[in-house]
C-alpha cells in the first residue's frame, strides 16, 4: 500500500519534471522539420530557470486573485499528474479521482488562470480569457462523450481499470470505438493545450492568440509556475491519450523491472505522440477563431461515434 | 412530547411571532424580531429534517378541526430532506435579511416583506409535511401568494409588476393543473390520505394523465423551459435575500411535487415518464445557461442559472426514473440522490450568490455588471463569498456543485447498462448536454465575477461601494461553510440520502450502500473518488509550492502600470466588457441566439477616418418563447374581448348575474339528484 | 474468427463513412477529391475481407474494379475537371459547417436506429456496420442537398454510390458480380453525364455554384 502511494507521488514528480522536456522536444522536432536547426530540447528548463530568476512586475490593478492564480494552476495540474497513471496502473490513487476529476481539475485551472487574465484589467487580457473559457466549454462535450466510450468498455471511469481493461483485452484497442474516441480525444488535446490549429504557442502579440493574450500580465516566478503547468497539462493528455489508449507497458506490479519496462514504453508513446504533434502543426496553419467551434464539433461527431459504435457491437 | 413534534410547534409558532412582529413593531427592533423569528423557525426546521433523517423518526400529526384545510402532517425520508433545504436556505436569507433590508426602511413597506417572508417559510416548511391533498393544495397557494407579494415589495421599480402579474399568471395556470391531478388522483376525496392514492390502482391512460398534469404544474414553479418565462423575470426584482429563497428553496418545491407525485403516489410508470423528465431536464439545462451567459443582469444571469440547475437535478431525476422502470433499482436509486444533493447544494450556492448578487446592490445600487467592477478592493469579503459560490456553480472540485455533478454524470454513464440503445444513447447525449452546460457555466462565471469584481470600477457608484454589514456577511459565510462542507462529504451525505429514498415508490426497502470502499471516497456504479482527499491535495500542492518558491526563486516584486500597448495611464474603458466576453459565444450559437445587432457611427466631418462617437445596442431575444406564448396570449386576449360583452359596467346588471348564478344553483342543488 | 471479421467490417465500415464527413468539414475541391479517393480504398479493402472472411472469391474482382476505377480513374477525372476550372471553394453553404457536422451525427444515429430491426434479426457477423453504411448514404444526401458547388455535388452522389456498394457487400456479401458491374458503369455514365453538365454551367455561368441555376426560370 505504501509503496502504491510513494509510486503514485514518484509518477506526479516524474511527470512534472519530464513536461518541459516534451516541449522542448515537439520544438526541436518542428524546427528540424521546417529545416531550422532549433534550440535543443531541454531549452524550456534554461527558460524555467531564468524566469525564477527574474524579478516580477505586477499591475497596480491587480488584486490577491492574481497572486493566487498561479498556484491554484501549478498545484491542480499537479494533482492531475499524481493521478494519472504514468507509470503504473492500478494504483490506489484510482479512487481519490477518476477520469471525471481528471477534466475538473483541469477545469480548474482554467477558471482561475481566465480570472487572472481579467484582474489587471488589461484587454489582451479579458480577450484571452474569454477566448480560453470558450474553446474550454466547447470541447468538455467531446471530453465527456470520450469519457462514455471509454468508461462504457471498461465499466468504470476509474483511470486504472480502463487500462487494465483494454490490457486483458487487445482486440478492444482496435475497435472503431476506441480509435474514433481516439482521434475525438487527440482533437481535444490540440484545444485545451493551446497547440495549432487552434492557438499558436509560438506567438506572442497577435490578434489571433488565446493562452499567451490571457497570461501577458504574468511574468518571472509566476510565468514560470504558469509555463510549467500548461508544460505539465500537454504531458497529461499525453498520457491519457498514450496510457489509456494504448495501455502496454504499463507496469501492473511495482517490481523494479516492470516500472524500467513501463519508462521505456512511456519514453515511446511520448516519442511518437511529440511527433506526431510536430508533423501537424508543421503541415496545417492556425485556423481562425470562428473555425474552431467547427473543428470542435466534427470531434464531437467522432466522439458520438465512438460512443454509438460501442453499442452497434453488442 | 415527542422531539419532532415539539420542533414542529417551535418552529410554526416562531414563524408567527415573526410574522406578527413585522406588522406590529416598526424600526430597527421589528427587523430584528422578523430576522429572529425566522431564524428560529428555520433552525427549527433544519433540526427537525436533521432530526428525521438522523433517527428514522416519522411524524405524524392531524388536525380535522382545523376548517377548511383538514391539515394532515406526516414525514418522511423525502420531507424530511426538503426540510432541511427550507431551514437551511431560510436560516441563512433570514441572517442576511436583518442588514439587507435595512434601507428598505421609509422607502417599502417593511411589514409587507417581514410578514410574508415568515409566511413563505412557514408554508415550505408545512408543504413537504402535507399529508393529503388539501393540505398540499392550501399551502401550495400560500406559498405561490406570499411569493408574489414579496416579488411586488419593490413595487415602483420598472418591470415589478409586470414580473409579479406574469409569475401569478404562469404559476396559478400551474395551479390549475395541479389541482386538476389530485382530483384524478384522489378521485374526488381531497381529505384523503397519501397513503390511500398509493394503494389505489387507477388504469394507465389516468396515470399517465395525472403524471402529464403533475409535470406541468411542478413545472412550472420548478421553471422548467418552455415553462420558465416568469422566472428570470419575476427573481431578479425581489429583495436580494428573497430572491435567494425563491431560487434556492421555492422552485425546489417543483422538484419535491415531481417526486411525491410520480415516484411515491404513482410509484414510477413507463419508461418514457423518465425519459420526458430527462429531456426536459437536458434542454433546460443547456439554454439556461446559454441565456444566462447573454444577460449583463447579474440578479437576471443568476435567475437564468436556476433554470440551468433545475435542468440538472431533473436530468438526476429523470434518470432515476428511467432506471426504475427498465428494472436497475441501485441506479434509479443513485439518480435520485444525484438529483436530491443538486438540490440541497444548488439551494446553498444559488443562495450565496443571490446574497452575493444582493451586497453588491447593495453597496453599488446597480445590477447592470457594465457599470461594475474593481470590487474585490472595496468589498473583499464578498468578493471571496462571491468566489467561493462561482466556483461552486460552475462545478469545480472539491466543492459541492461537482460532488452532485459527478453523481449526476455517473447515473447517466450508467445508462450503458439499459437494454434498449435508444434510451442508452440519449443518455449519452445527455452526458454530452450537460457537459457543455457546465463549460458554459464555468465561461458564464468567470465572466460574472470577473466583470463584477476585477479590474477597474466602470461607474462613480462602483468606485465609492464600501464592504457591507456584518449580519449580511455572516449570513453569506454560513452559505460558504455549507458549500464547502457539502463538497468535501459525500461519503457522509449520500449514505443518508440513500435512507431517506429506501422504501419510497418502488425502490428497495434497505437503504442501497455504494460500497464505500476508502473511508473518504465514495463510489457509484462505475467510478470513484474523494473530493476530500482532492481538496487536501491541491491545497497541499499549493503550499508546497509556495513555500519550494520562497527557498529557491527570486523574490523581488515591482508594481507597475497593466501593459497598454504603450499608453500610458489606464482607464476604465480599456477594459474588456461583459458584452465582448460573451461575444465568441454569440456568435458561436448566433443561429440559437437570433441577435439583432444596431451599429452607427459619428464620423468627424472633415475625414472618416476619426470617429466622434459609435453607439452599439445589440440584443438578444428568447425567440422560441415568442413562439410559444405569443398565440396563447392573442387567443386569451380574443377570449377576453368576447367575454367584455357581458361587461356592461351596470352595477344593476352585475347584480342581476349574481341572482341568476343564486337561482341557477339552487336548482342544480335541490333537482340534480 | 467471426469476432475479427466483425471487428474489421466495423474498423473499415467507419473508416468509409469518416471519410465521407470530410466532405462536410474540408472546403476545397482537392481535399474532397483526396477524401473520396480513401473513401474509395477503405470500401476496397472491406470488400476484400468480405471476400476473405465470407469466402466470395467474387468479391475480390469488385475489390479490384473498386480500386481500379474509384480509387484512381474517377479521382483522376476529377482533378482534371478541378484543374480546368480552378479550385472554387465551398464557402458558404446552405447550412454552416458546425451544424452540418451535428446533423450528420444525428442522421448516423438516425440510420442506426432504422436498421435496427434488421441487425437484430441478421446473424452475419457484418450485422454490425450494417447501420453505418446507412449513415453513410444519409449523410451523402445530406451533402447534396445542402451544398451549392456542383463539383461537390459530384463527389457527393459518388460517396452515395459508395454507401450503397457498402451496404450491399455488408448486406448481402456482394450482390452477383454482373448487376455489381451494372451499377459500377451506371454510376460511370452518370459521372460523365454529369462532367458535361457541368462544362456546360462553366460555360454558361461563368461559375459551379448551381445556387445560379435558379436564374435559367427567368
Amino acid at each position: 500500500m505504501t509503496a502504491a502511494f510513494v509510486m503514485a507521488a514518484a509518477q506526479g514528480l516524474l511527470a512534472l519534471f519530464l513536461a518541459p522536456g516534451v516541449v522542448g522536444l515537439i520544438r526541436w522536432l518542428k524546427a528540424r522539420l521546417q529545416n531550422r536547426r532549433g534550440a535543443p530540447a531541454w531549452q524550456p528548463y534554461r527558460e524555467l530557470r531564468k524566469l525564477f530568476q527574474k524579478e516580477i512586475v505586477v499591475s497596480r490593478n491587480a488584486s490577491w486573485l492574481f497572486h493566487l492564480a498561479p498556484f491554484v494552476v501549478f498545484a491542480s495540474t499537479l494533482m492531475v499528474a499524481v493521478l494519472v497513471p504514468v507509470l503504473a496502473a492500478p494504483l490506489p490513487v484510482d479512487r481519490i479521482g477518476d477520469l471525471l476529476v481528471v477534466v475538473y481539475l483541469l477545469l480548474l485551472g482554467t477558471f482561475f488562470l481566465a480570472l487572472a487574465g481579467l484582474d489587471p484589467g488589461s484587454a489582451f487580457g479579458g480577450m484571452g480569457a474569454s477566448r480560453e473559457v470558450t474553446v474550454a466549454a466547447l470541447a468538455e462535450p467531446t471530453l465527456a462523450l470520450a469519457i462514455f466510450a471509454l468508461a462504457r468498455g471498461a465499466g468504470s471511469t476509474n483511470l486504472g481499470e480502463i487500462a487494465a481493461r483494454t490490457m486483458a483485452d487487445p482486440l478492444s484497442a482496435v475497435s472503431p470505438g476506441h480509435l474514433l474516441a481516439f482521434a475525438a480525444l487527440f482533437i481535444v488535446m490540440l484545444a485545451e493545450t493551446g497547440r495549432l490549429p487552434v492557438d499558436n504557442p509560438a506567438t506572442h502579440l497577435e490578434l489571433t492568440m488565446i493562452h499567451e493574450a490571457m497570461i501577458l500580465e504574468y511574468s518571472g516566478r509566476y510565468l514560470a509556475l504558469i509555463e510549467w503547468a500548461s508544460a505539465l497539462k500537454l504531458l497529461v493528455f499525453f498520457v491519457l491519450l498514450g496510457n489509456l489508449f494504448v495501455p502496454w507497458g504499463l507496469a501492473t506490479a511495482l517490481t523494479p523491472g516492470a516500472v524500467a519496462t513501463a519508462a521505456g514504453a512511456l519514453a515511446l508513446k511520448l516519442g511518437v505522440l511529440a511527433v506526431a504533434v510536430a508533423v501537424l502543426e508543421t503541415r496545417v496553419a492556425k485556423l481562425r477563431l470562428f473555425r474552431v467551434p467547427e473543428l470542435l464539433s466534427a470531434s464531437f461527431v467522432l466522439a458520438l461515434l465512438a460512443v454509438t459504435s460501442s453499442f452497434l457491437l453488442r | 412530547m415527542a422531539p419532532e413534534l415539539l420542533l414542529l410547534a417551535l418552529s410554526v409558532a416562531s414563524y408567527a411571532v415573526g410574522a406578527l412582529a413585522a406588522l406590529i413593531v416598526r424600526g430597527m427592533v421589528g427587523r430584528a424580531l422578523v430576522a429572529v423569528g425566522a431564524l428560529v423557525g428555520s433552525l427549527a426546521t433544519l433540526a427537525l429534517g436533521a432530526w428525521c433523517l438522523a433517527t428514522g423518526a416519522t411524524l405524524a400529526f392531524a388536525a380535522p378541526w382545523l376548517p377548511l384545510t383538514g391539515l394532515a402532517l406526516r414525514a418522511d425520508g423525502l420531507s424530511a430532506f426538503f426540510l432541511v433545504v427550507v431551514g437551511l436556505g431560510g436560516a441563512a436569507a433570514s441572517v442576511y435579511g436583518f442588514g439587507y433590508s435595512a434601507h428598505y426602511d421609509g422607502r417599502y413597506s417593511l411589514r409587507l416583506l417581514g410578514a410574508m417572508f415568515n409566511v413563505l417559510l412557514l408554508s415550505l416548511a408545512i408543504q413537504v409535511l402535507a399529508d393529503n391533498a388539501l393540505t398540499f393544495l392550501v399551502t401550495w397557494e400560500a406559498m405561490s401568494l406570499s411569493a408574489y407579494l414579496l416579488v411586488l415589495v419593490e413595487h415602483d421599480q420598472h418591470g415589478t409588476v409586470r414580473a409579479a402579474n406574469w409569475y401569478l399568471a404562469v404559476t396559478h395556470a400551474g395551479f390549475a393543473a395541479l389541482v386538476a391531478a389530485f382530483l384524478v388522483l384522489a378521485g374526488g376525496d381531497m381529505t384523503g390520505s397519501f397513503a390511500a392514492m398509493r394503494s389505489a390502482t387507477l388504469p394507465p391512460a389516468t396515470r399517465n394523465v395525472v403524471f402529464l398534469l403533475a409535470l406541468v404544474g411542478f413545472g412550472t414553479k420548478a421553471g422548467v423551459i418552455p415553462l420558465h418565462v416568469w422566472l428570470p423575470m419575476a427573481h431578479p426584482v425581489a429583495p436580494s435575500h428573497v430572491s435567494a429563497l425563491l431560487s434556492g428553496v421555492v422552485i425546489k418545491m417543483g422538484v419535491y411535487g415531481l417526486m411525491r407525485v410520480a415516484l411515491d403516489l404513482l410509484g414510477g410508470g413507463p419508461p418514457w415518464w423518465g425519459g420526458v423528465v430527462l429531456g426536459l431536464g437536458a434542454v433546460s439545462a443547456l439554454l439556461g445557461v446559454l441565456y444566462a451567459l447573454m444577460e449583463h443582469d447579474l440578479k437576471r444571469l443568476l435567475a437564468y442559472h436556476s433554470v440551468e440547475n433545475v435542468g440538472i437535478i431533473l436530468l438526476g431525476v429523470g434518470a432515476g426514473l428511467m432506471f426504475q422502470s427498465y428494472g436497475l433499482p441501485g441506479l434509479a436509486t443513485l439518480g435520485f440522490i444525484a438529483g436530491l444533493y443538486h438540490t440541497l447544494n444548488h439551494a446553498c450556492f444559488k443562495g450565496l450568490l443571490f446574497l452575493g448578487a444582493g451586497s453588491v446592490l447593495y453597496a453599488t445600487h446597480t445590477r447592470n455588471m457594465e457599470q461594475l467592477g474593481g470590487l474585490i478592493s472595496r468589498m473583499p469579503r464578498t468578493a471571496a463569498c462571491f468566489l467561493v459560490g462561482a466556483a461552486a456553480i460552475s462545478a469545480l472540485p472539491p466543492l459541492n456543485g461537482f460532488a452532485s455533478e459527478w453523481l449526476v454524470f455517473q447515473t447517466l454513464m450508467g445508462g450503458a447498462l439499459v437494454p434498449h440503445p435508444e434510451a442508452a444513447i440519449g443518455m449519452a447525449i445527455a452526458v454530452a448536454m450537460l457537459a457543455l452546460t457546465s463549460g458554459l457555466a464555468v465561461a458564464c462565471f468567470v465572466k460574472a465575477f470577473g466583470i463584477t469584481f476585477l479590474a477597474l470600477p466602470r461607474s462613480a457608484e462602483a468606485e465609492r461601494a464600501r464592504e457591507v454589514p456584518a449580519s449580511m456577511q455572516v449570513g453569506m459565510l454560513v452559505l460558504v461553510g455549507m458549500c464547502v462542507a457539502l463538497g468535501l462529504t459525500p461519503f457522509l451525505v449520500v449514505p443518508v440520502l440513500s435512507r431517506a429514498l429506501a422504501g419510497l415508490g418502488g425502490l428497495p426497502l434497505t437503504p442501497i450502500g455504494f460500497s464505500l470502499r476508502l473511508p473518504f471516497s465514495v463510489s457509484g456504479v462505475t467510478g470513484e473518488m474523494s473530493p476530500l482527499l482532492v481538496g487536501v491535495g491541491v491545497l497541499l500542492l499549493g503550499t508546497l509550492t509556495a513555500v519550494v518558491l520562497r527557498g529557491v526563486a527570486d523574490r523581488r516584486l515591482r508594481i507597475g502600470d497593466t501593459w497598454g500597448c504603450g499608453r500610458v495611464g489606464q482607464t476604465p474603458r480599456m477594459e474588456y466588457t461583459a458584452t465582448a466576453f460573451a461575444e465568441p459565444l454569440r456568435r458561436v450559437f448566433a443561429e440559437l441566439y437570433r441577435p439583432t445587432e444596431d451599429l452607427s457611427i459619428d464620423f468627424h466631418p472633415k475625414s472618416k477616418y476619426f470617429v466622434r462617437s459609435i453607439a452599439y445596442r445589440s440584443e438578444v431575444e428568447p425567440w422560441f418563447e415568442r413562439l410559444l406564448y405569443t398565440p396563447l396570449l392573442s387567443a386569451l386576449r380574443g377570449a377576453a374581448v368576447r367575454v367584455r360583452q357581458v361587461q356592461a359596467g351596470s352595477l344593476h346588471l352585475y347584480l342581476a348575474y349574481m341572482t341568476i348564478a343564486l337561482l341557477a344553483l339552487l336548482v342544480v342543488a335541490r333537482w340534480s339528484r | 474468427m467471426d469476432a475479427t471479421f466483425s471487428q474489421l467490417a466495423m474498423l473499415g465500415s467507419s473508416l468509409v463513412l469518416i471519410f465521407g464527413l470530410i466532405l462536410l468539414w474540408r472546403r476545397r475541391v482537392p481535399a474532397y477529391i483526396n477524401a473520396f479517393t480513401g473513401q474509395s480504398i477503405a470500401l476496397a479493402g472491406v470488400a476484400g475481407a468480405t471476400g476473405y472472411f465470407g469466402n466470395e472469391p467474387e468479391l475480390y474482382w469488385v475489390a479490384a474494379f473498386l480500386l481500379v476505377l474509384k480509387g484512381a480513374v474517377i479521382p483522376a477525372l476529377l482533378r482534371r475537371m478541378g484543374r480546368r476550372f480552378g479550385t472554387e471553394r465551398e464557402l458558404d453553404p446552405y447550412v454552416n459547417t458546425a451544424t452540418s457536422l451535428l446533423m450528420a451525427g444525428l442522421l448516423v444515429l438516425f440510420g442506426y436506429a432504422v436498421m435496427r430491426p434488421l441487425v437484430a434479426t441478421s446473424q452475419l457477423p457484418t450485422r454490425a456496420s450494417i447501420p453505418l453504411a446507412m449513415g453513410l448514404i444519409l449523410v451523402s444526401l445530406f451533402v447534396i442537398v445542402t451544398r451549392k458547388k456542383a463539383l461537390t455535388q459530384i463527389v457527393g452522389f459518388l460517396m452515395l454510390e459508395n454507401g450503397i456498394a457498402l451496404l450491399a457487400i455488408l448486406g448481402t456479401y456482394g450482390i452477383p458480380l454482373i448487376v455489381e458491374l451494372g451499377v459500377f458503369l451506371d454510376a460511370l455514365l452518370g459521372f460523365l453525364v454529369m462532367q458535361v453538365f457541368v462544362y456546360r454551367i462553366q460555360e454558361t455561368f461563368q461559375t459551379m455554384d448551381i445556387g445560379q441555376l435558379s436564374r435559367l426560370r427567368h
